[in-house]
């Protein structure tokens, strides 16, 4: 039971970082130069954003609860069922960022969640 | 073509970032959990953790992790979340192959038919385009695009 809700605070984490993270880098605009100077400026709005901010508190959140779930579950059931979490992020994109996700998207990121899943399980159990 | 350097750079700088964490860290005596008490537990994290932060392989691998951070980040200023993040899924199949290359780790049938699945997977999402969502660009500041 503790070792799902860690694992699910493990996924939801990491997709509501993505989100948060993509939100925030969306507000500090397209990344076009190379001007070593501009770069900084743009680090430096980039960090100090509020949803970037949001977004890696989230991924610090889904860290640790992959440590603690680790504690309690093997490797090899927490990594294999973290892999859903390409599909939670999409769902995330959809709802909050308002990406649309064609059908060769989602059988795209369909096919590296079985992948991930498939290569996540280790060798012997 | 911008989307496809920067995610290829960052991909790569992942792969070997996890070399050479790998590495480093398997130079380093593992845990020893069974019948440990909380503060030796403790105790044994610090020492490893002190041990590690010595370790120059651990320094690169940390320092190529937080490269593939900021190019992944600069990505999502310009490309879909639900694209760039299935891209990047590409670096799997890279761990895969470094481990078996670099590091002589056994890679059995199922995580080869893994890693060719993420590559049909990848190239999928690669052919469905990088942007769908409006920016708003009035927010984006003036100077910033060339």
């Amino acid at each position: 039971m503790m070792t799902a809700l860690l694992i699910g605070l493990v996924v939801l984490g990491g997709s509501a970082g993505d989100v948060f993270i993509t939100k925030g880098m969306k507000q500090v605009g397209e990344i076009s130069t190379l001007n070593a100077r501009r770069l900084v400026g743009i680090f430096g709005r980039a960090i100090t954003n509020r949803y970037v901010l949001t977004g890696v508190l989230f991924m610090a959140v889904s860290y640790f609860s992959f440590l603690g779930a680790l504690r309690l579950a093997d490797l090899s059931l927490v990594l294999p069922a973290t892999s859903v979490s390409f599909v939670i992020t999409t769902i995330g994109a959809r709802l909050f960022l308002k990406e649309t996700i064609s059908a060769m998207r989602w059988a795209g990121i369909l096919l590296v969640c079985i992948g991930v899943a498939l290569i996540s399980i280790p060798s012997q159990p | 073509m911008k989307t496809a350097v920067v995610l290829i750079t960052a991909i790569v700088a992942q792969a070997f970032g996890d070399v050479c964490l790998t590495k480093g860290m398997k130079a380093i005596a593992g845990l020893e959990t069974s019948g440990a008490g909380l503060s030796e537990l403790l105790s044994q994290v610090s020492h490893i953790g002190l041990q590690a932060m010595q370790s120059p392989m651990v320094w690169v691998g940390t320092l190529l992790l937080i490269v593939f951070f900021v190019l992944f980040s600069a990505a999502l200023s310009w490309a879909d979340l639900s694209f760039v993040l299935p891209a990047t899924a590409f670096g799997y199949v890279l761990n895969v192959a470094a481990g078996n290359y670099f590091l002589g780790e056994s890679v059995s049938n199922r995580r080869w038919a893994g890693a060719l699945i993420i590559t049909l997977g990848v190239l999928f999402v690669s052919r469905s385009g990088e942007r769908t969502s409006e920016t708003p660009r009035d927010e984006v500041a003036p100077g910033v695009l060339e």
